[in-house]
């Protein structure tokens, strides 16, 4: 029996996934700096909340106000969906620091501990989405391969048994086609999506890809993406020649 | 004071658009002008209608001086392609500004986001101006496939479309194919009249 649809909201996406991203996997969302990496995510749990699934966003790299005032400038987002618990966004950094976890790198039991707060916080919440803006700042904690395998591996179990669905971004340098920095989360993520760009005259076009996403016949074509005050939009990519 | 031209010229649109969803239009330079006014006069008639109108020939600016503020235009919103590209920066209500006339796609976006807010029962307009300027900063190859996409998603969407193309000396090889995927194509000479 077909999985049910986590539907992103963001139409043209869940056209190229006929319907959505099914529900309670784990995706990588990967691009460089300024890709749209967490304006995609926000979008994701904004609409998400709209349809009365409550999200998380757990953030690393940049700071709540910081992360409020670039949001109050997208007409999707409604900042009483934030007020009244229908997305919670959490500074990681805080929980690092309450949990005396604000070292270099972690030991196996402080990754259990951290994992262990994200998922009561998840459960709690009864979140349906989830995102960890960057799962590649977490993971730099993480003092190998192995540790950031189990921690991926564990998380994505735990959520999906939740039926929640789950958006980690992955920051790469630009103009590299490669997933993550550490080569491994995207072997534990059930979908890749790409945020690259394009040179055409010397402009740079935004571009979207999904590279994979288990369980679904999605698209494997390169979309032309904009980030405008609505929010992310996608049309065909035309064919550089 | 409109001209015979002009007046002419509204005409053959506006019957043009009636009964076809393409409409292609080839016009030397010296007639650029007289063609702007018979379409804006077309806008005004059709004021009920939803008009966007997609300029890389001129920038929004120009348009503006050319119909005052555009209020007796309430209808028509500019897609400008090529203002911020020159380095002119300004706002408006009634424009929304592309970076770079490469950047099609978000063309495309804009265009259809537009008409999505159309009211209900009006007719939906589309001018492009022009392709023979599209081409000056774009791959011809690039352009054709936009054109191809183009037409075909106002062909979907109902939505009629005007697309110019001004001559200049001998006629460009991608333009004369272009033009004639437009279900009707009207040359307008100096014999016009």
């Amino acid at each position: 029996m077909a999985r049910d649809k986590c539907v992103t909201g963001i139409k043209e996406l869940d056209i190229q996934m006929d319907g959505g991203i099914p529900v309670g996997s784990t995706v990588l969302i990967v691009g460089s700096s300024g890709s749209g990496k967490t304006t995609l995510c926000m979008q994701f749990l904004v609409n998400g909340a709209k349809m009365g699934e409550k999200g998380v966003f757990f953030t690393i790299t940049e700071p709540l106000f910081k992360l409020m005032a670039n949001l109050e400038k997208f007409e999707f987002f409604d900042k009483s969906l934030v007020d009244n618990g229908m997305i919670t966004i959490i500074d990681l950094r805080i929980i690092f620091e309450r949990m005396g976890l604000d070292v270099e790198k972690y030991t196996v039991e402080d990754a259990s501990a951290l994992l262990d707060v994200i998922k009561d916080i998840a459960k709690e919440l009864d979140a349906k989405r989830l995102v960890i803006d960057s799962i590649t700042a977490l993971c730099y904690r993480l003092q190998n391969r192995e540790m950031i395998r189990d921690f991926i591996f564990k998380l994505g179990t735990f959520l999906a048994a939740m039926e929640c669905t789950t958006f980690l971004t992955s920051e790469v340098p630009p103009r590299e086609f490669k997933f993550s920095q550490y080569g491994i989360e995207e072997f534990i993520s059930d979908g890749i999506i790409f945020l690259g760009d394009i040179e055409r005259g010397g402009d740079l076009i935004r571009t979207l890809q999904i590279v994979k996403m288990r369980g679904v016949n999605h698209s494997r074509a390169k979309y032309a993406m904009s980030i405008t005050s609505r929010g992310i939009e996608l049309a065909p990519l035309l064919k550089v020649v | 004071m409109p001209t015979t031209l002009v007046e002419g010229l509204k005409e053959r649109i506006s019957t043009s658009i009636s009964m076809y969803e393409s409409l292609g239009v080839v016009l030397p330079g010296t007639n650029y002008t007289d063609l702007i006014q018979a379409i804006f006069a077309c806008i005004r008639e059709r004021s009920k209608d939803t008009w966007v109108y997609v300029t890389v020939t001129r920038p929004f600016e120009s348009f503006l001086r050319l119909f005052g503020d555009l209020s007796n235009y309430p209808n028509v919103t500019f897609v400008d392609c090529i203002s911020r590209a020159s380095g002119i920066v300004r706002r408006d209500d009634q424009c929304i500004y592309i970076e770079s006339p490469t950047m099609l796609e978000k063309v495309m976006m804009e265009v259809m986001n537009l008409f999505s807010k159309a009211p209900e029962g009006a007719e939906k307009f589309l001018i492009l101006d022009s392709l023979s300027t599209l081409m000056i900063y774009n791959d011809p190859s690039l352009v054709t496939e936009f054109f191809y996409q183009l037409l075909n998603k106002t062909r979907s969407e109902n939505i009629h479309s005007i697309s110019l193309v001004v001559e200049e000396g001998e006629g460009d090889k991608y333009i004369n194919k272009l033009i004639y995927l437009n279900d009707k194509i009207l040359k307008v000479r100096d014999t016009f009249i």
